[in-house]
C-alpha cells in the first residue's frame, strides 16, 4: 500500500520504501542474537562455571597460595585510565582466615605500598582489575602480594604469558618487541 | 502555509513517528511493562521469594540474626549483602559467596533467617530489565549500543505526545466527554481508543519519554566521562585505621546491628533497608535506605572496626540538579512506593503498548491513503486541492 505512495525518484529512496518495515525484523534479531551471550555472561557473573573463563593456575605466595583465573579469556579492555585486564582469584582453603589482603601488579613491587591493585571480594571469589601499560614487555611477570593480619608480607609471581596468553597476543598486536 | 495544511503536516509527522519501527517500539513497551512487575511475577511463580510468616505474631529478625541463622545452616557460606525489599511480602535478598566460587543471590525468610532458595540461573527479573533496558546488547566499553537504541525512543515518544496533542484539537474536551464508539467499525473504534487512552496517559507518556530521554543523556555523559554527581569517591580505608592483630586472627569488626544503629543516628529519618558488607580488610561497610524523599537512597560508609562513619551521602548532600536526575530512574520504573504504584505503572504501560498497536491499526486503515493523497497534491503543485476526507475527519474538532 505505501509502496505506491511515491514514484521512487532515486534508487536509495526506492530501497528505503521497500525495506523500511524490515528494520523491525532486524531490530528483533538483535536480542535474539545476543541471548546466548547474555546467558553465558549471567553464568560467568554467578560463578556457575568457576571463578573465571580461564583458570591460569595456582600461585604459591610464601606459606599461602591462590588460584588465579582470567575473568574473561581476552586481552585488556579499553578504559579512560588506560587498558585494564580483569583477573579473579580464590584463596587456598586453609589460608582464607590468614590473609588480610591480596594485591596484584605487573612487575615486581618494591614495597607493600606499591603492591598494586587490591583484590575485592571473598576468599572464595575475588577480583582485581590490573592496568596493563601498552609498553609492557611480553616476558613480564604478574606479581601477587599477600599481607597477613599481623602485617607480614609474602610475594609470588606467574609469567604473564601463563596468566593471560590473550594479553600477550594483545601486547604483540600493539607492536611491543620482545 | 495555511493553518489547515500545517495541522495536516503535524498529523503526518505524528503518524509516521514510530512507524517504520513500530514493532520494536511495541516490544520495548511490552517488556517495560513486564519489567515493572517482574518482581511480582516471580513472587507468583516462585514460592522461594515469598516472606511467609511461621506464625501470626512472628517478628522480623535483625540483619545480624539473619546472618547468624544462615551461618548456622551453612557454616561455609559468606554473606556479602542483605537487602530488605520495599514490600514486606518479599523475602530478604542475600548475596552469598560459596566455596566453589559461586556468587549468587539467595532468598532468606525475614522471620526465621532460613535460606528458602537460590535465585535461578534464568532470572526473569534481570532478563526483562536487560531486554527492555539495553536490548541484551553487552556492555563492553562504556554503555552498550542497545542502551542507546532503546533510550533514543524517548525522543519520538515525546514528539508523538506533542504532535498528538497538537492534532487533537481541544483534547481537554475528551476528559469531559469520553468517546469510545464500539459499533461503528474497527477504524472508528481504534481511533477513539487511541485518543481516549492518549489523553488519560498524557502524564505517563510525558514521564516515560522524559525519563527515557534522560537515560540517553546519562549514557552520553557517562561515555564522555562527564560526572554531575556530588557523591564523594570513597578511597579504601587508610592503612593505619585498620588494626593489626595476631597472625591468623582477623581484626574484630563491630556488629552489623550496631553499625545500623550508628548510621540511623547519624542520618535522621533513615530506614536502613540494605547493608553491603566489607569487600576486603580495607573496605567500608555500607548501610543505606530511603529517607523522607522516597525516590532516592541515603547511604553511610563505616569503618567496620571502629564504627566511624567515613562518608555519608544524604538527601541534603544532593544538589537540586541531582534531585531531578536521580529521580528519573524510579519515576521510569515506578519502583518507589510499593505495589500500588507499580500496578499503576504497569497498567499505563499496557495502555501505552495498546496505543502503539492502535496507532498502527489506524495507520494501516487510513494514513497510507492520506499520505498517498498528500504526495499527489504535491505532484499537482497545488493546482487543485484534493479533498482528503480521512484526514479531515481526524484533524477536525468534532467527532
Amino acid at each position: 500500500m505505501s509502496r505506491v505512495a511515491a514514484k521512487p525518484s532515486s534508487p536509495l529512496r526506492a530501497w528505503w520504501l521497500k525495506w523500511r518495515f524490515h528494520i523491525n525484523i532486524l531490530l528483533l534479531l538483535v536480542p535474539l542474537g545476543f541471548m546466548p551471550k547474555y546467558f553465558a555472561d549471567a553464568a560467568l557473573f554467578r560463578g556457575d562455571a568457576g571463578i573465571g573463563e580461564r583458570v591460569a593456575g595456582d600461585i604459591q605466595v610464601g606459606p599461602w597460595s591462590l588460584t588465579l583465573a582470567e575473568f574473561r579469556n581476552e586481552g585488556p579492555r579499553p578504559d579512560p585510565a588506560g587498558p585494564m585486564k580483569a583477573f579473579n582469584a580464590a584463596l587456598c582453603a586453609t589460608c582464607a582466615e590468614q590473609v588480610k589482603a591480596t594485591y596484584l601488579r605487573i612487575g615486581k613491587p618494591r614495597s607493600l605500598r606499591a603492591a598494586g591493585v587490591i583484590f575485592f571480594g571473598t576468599p572464595y571469589r575475588m577480583g582485581a582489575i590490573v592496568p596493563v601499560p601498552e609498553r609492557t614487555p611480553i616476558d613480564a611477570e604478574l606479581w601477587v602480594t599477600m599481607e597477613g593480619w599481623d602485617g607480614t608480607m609474602h610475594q609470588g609471581s606467574i609469567p604473564l604469558s601463563q596468566a593471560s596468553p590473550a594479553t600477550i597476543a594483545w601486547l604483540n598486536k600493539q607492536g611491543v618487541k620482545p | 502555509m495555511s493553518k489547515k495544511s500545517r495541522s495536516k503536516l503535524w498529523f503526518l509527522v505524528h503518524s509516521w513517528l514510530a512507524l517504520p519501527i513500530w514493532f520494536f517500539v511495541l516490544i520495548v513497551c511490552v517488556t517495560g511493562t513486564l519489567a515493572v512487575v517482574s518482581q511480582e511475577i516471580v513472587w507468583l511463580a516462585n514460592p522461594d521469594i515469598r516472606a511467609s510468616k511461621p506464625s501470626d505474631d512472628a517478628q522480623p529478625l535483625s540483619f545480624d540474626q539473619v546472618i547468624a541463622a544462615i551461618k548456622r545452616d551453612e557454616p561455609q557460606v559468606i554473606v556479602r549483602s542483605i537487602i530488605r525489599p520495599d514490600e514486606s511480602h518479599f523475602a530478604l535478598m542475600v548475596g552469598l559467596s560459596y566455596p566453589d566460587g559461586r556468587s549468587v543471590d539467595a532468598y532468606a525468610n525475614p522471620y526465621t533467617g532460613a535460606l528458602q532458595g537460590i535465585s535461578p540461573a534464568f532470572d526473569f527479573q534481570q532478563f526483562t530489565r536487560a531486554l527492555h533496558g539495553w536490548w541484551l546488547v553487552p556492555f563492553t566499553n562504556g554503555y552498550s549500543w542497545g542502551w542507546y537504541l532503546v533510550s533514543l525512543l524517548g525522543l519520538p515518544l515525546l514528539a508523538s505526545l506533542v504532535t498528538g496533542l497538537v492534532v487533537y484539537k481541544r483534547f481537554w474536551k475528551g476528559f469531559l466527554r469520553p468517546t469510545l464508539r464500539i459499533r461503528h467499525g474497527a477504524r472508528i473504534f481504534w481511533g477513539d481508543f487511541h485518543r481516549l487512552s492518549g489523553i488519560w496517559s498524557i502524564w505517563f507518556i510525558a514521564v516515560i519519554s522524559i525519563t527515557g530521554t534522560w537515560f540517553l543523556i546519562q549514557a552520553i555523559l557517562g561515555d564522555n566521562q562527564i560526572s554531575i554527581s556530588s557523591e564523594p569517591i570513597v578511597p579504601v580505608i587508610a592503612r593505619e585505621k585498620v588494626p593489626l592483630s595476631a597472625p591468623g586472627v582477623p581484626a574484630p569488626m563491630i556488629a552489623l546491628d550496631d553499625a545500623i544503629k550508628i548510621a540511623t543516628q547519624r542520618i535522621p529519618g533513615l530506614e536502613a533497608t540494605f547493608a553491603f558488607l566489607p569487600l576486603n580488610a580495607y573496605s567500608h561497610l555500607q548501610i543505606g535506605g530511603r529517607g523522607w524523599y522516597p525516590l532516592m537512597f541515603q547511604t553511610a560508609q563505616l569503618n567496620p572496626y571502629s564504627g566511624e562513619i567515613a562518608v555519608s551521602h544524604l538527601l541534603s548532600d544532593r544538589t537540586a540538579l541531582e534531585f531531578v536526575t536521580e529521580s528519573m530512574r524510579p519515576l521510569h520504573t515506578g519502583d518507589f512506593g510499593g505495589l500500588w504504584i507499580k500496578l499503576i505503572w504497569a497498567f499505563f504501560g499496557l495502555v501505552l503498548s495498546m496505543m502503539v498497536l492502535s496507532g498502527l491499526l489506524i495507520w494501516t486503515k487510513r494514513t497510507a491513503l492520506a499520505t498517498l493523497n498528500a504526495f499527489k497534491r504535491e505532484a499537482k503543485t497545488q493546482r487543485q486541492p484534493v479533498p482528503t476526507p480521512a484526514l479531515r475527519a481526524e484533524t477536525s474538532e468534532t467527532h
